[in-house]
């Protein structure tokens, strides 16, 4: 995609270094969206943008068609993850009082899965991740090692880790280091 | 380490979440009308409990939302969470001795 042509992932020096459990995942398309959910022309206007129903549980993560998905970050704000490029929801909520700011620069995404991928997040994260209370789709923004990140289960063994750009070099470090016991 | 409920996210660690001092103060209508003192007292002047305290937080790190605690400054209990804009669900007075 022409968007992405010429953009440098901050972690790609480090790529080589990293464990097999341990990926960057490509560019996405990010969308900071706020707005009242409490507005039925809001969530009208998203549902036709983009297929999403927002969630409005907290924590929670909303599936759309072709690979969308919408991270709840607070009562008025959502993260909306995709592949491609969602080009008409500024238009879609022109007349409606929201935001809709592209913030695809503004983080990386490392997946991180296997056996080990728990105890490799519970080492560098103070949440509480067990199954039982941190369940697949569901979102979480908390601090990893210290830095602001947004740990997203995807899947059993599988964690999608959201980290800002300055900070995204030193939280891959932290991961491939908390790493290396399981890989003796 | 505290364990603080956001009233949104539920229970999280202390270190996600900034101070906001006191709770319930209300800025004065008509600031123009009041003299130097009074205008100190709104700006700086704080109850300095011992006791049950109510108190602002904010979620920092996490959903960045303020909201209310009621958290006794001896032990760190915390009594009570609650939204911005609501009343304390159970009274900050009078709790010297708790």
């Amino acid at each position: 995609m022409a968007k992405f042509d010429n953009w440098r992932s901050p972690v790609a020096h480090l790529s080589e270094g990293f464990p097999s459990s341990l990926t960057e995942l490509p560019f996405t398309h990010q969308i900071n969206l706020r707005g009242d959910i409490t507005d039925k022309a809001f969530k009208t206007a998203v549902k036709k943008a983009t297929g999403l129903v927002l969630p409005v549980i907290p924590n929670e993560v909303g599936m759309g068609k072709d690979n969308i998905k919408a991270l709840w970050l607070s009562p008025n704000e959502w993260l909306i993850v995709s592949d491609h490029e969602i080009t008409d929801i500024r238009d879609s909520l022109a007349e409606i009082h929201s935001a809709a700011t592209d913030v695809s620069a503004n983080r990386i995404i490392l997946g991180l899965s296997g056996p080990d991928a728990l105890e490799v997040l519970m080492k560098s994260c103070e949440m509480d991740l067990d199954p039982n209370v941190f369940k697949t789709g569901q979102v979480v923004q908390t601090l990893i090692a210290k830095s602001q990140a947004i740990i997203e289960k995807v899947s059993d063994d599988t964690y999608h880790i959201y980290v800002r750009n300055s900070f995204a070099a030193y939280v891959c470090e932290w991961l491939v280091d908390a790493h290396v016991e399981y890989r003796m | 380490m505290l364990l603080i409920e956001c009233p949104y996210c539920g229970k999280r660690h202390e270190t996600e979440f900034r101070y906001g001092g006191e709770a319930h103060i209300v800025r004065p209508e008509k600031p123009e009308d009041l003299n130097d003192t009074e205008w100190a007292d709104f700006l700086f002047m704080r109850t300095n409990t011992k006791g049950v305290f109510a108190e602002r937080w904010y979620h920092a790190n996490g959903c960045r939302q303020w909201f209310n605690a009621l958290r006794h400054t001896v032990s760190h209990q915390i009594i009570a969470v609650y939204k911005m804009g609501e009343k304390p669900p159970v009274s900050d007075q009078g709790s010297e001795d708790r």
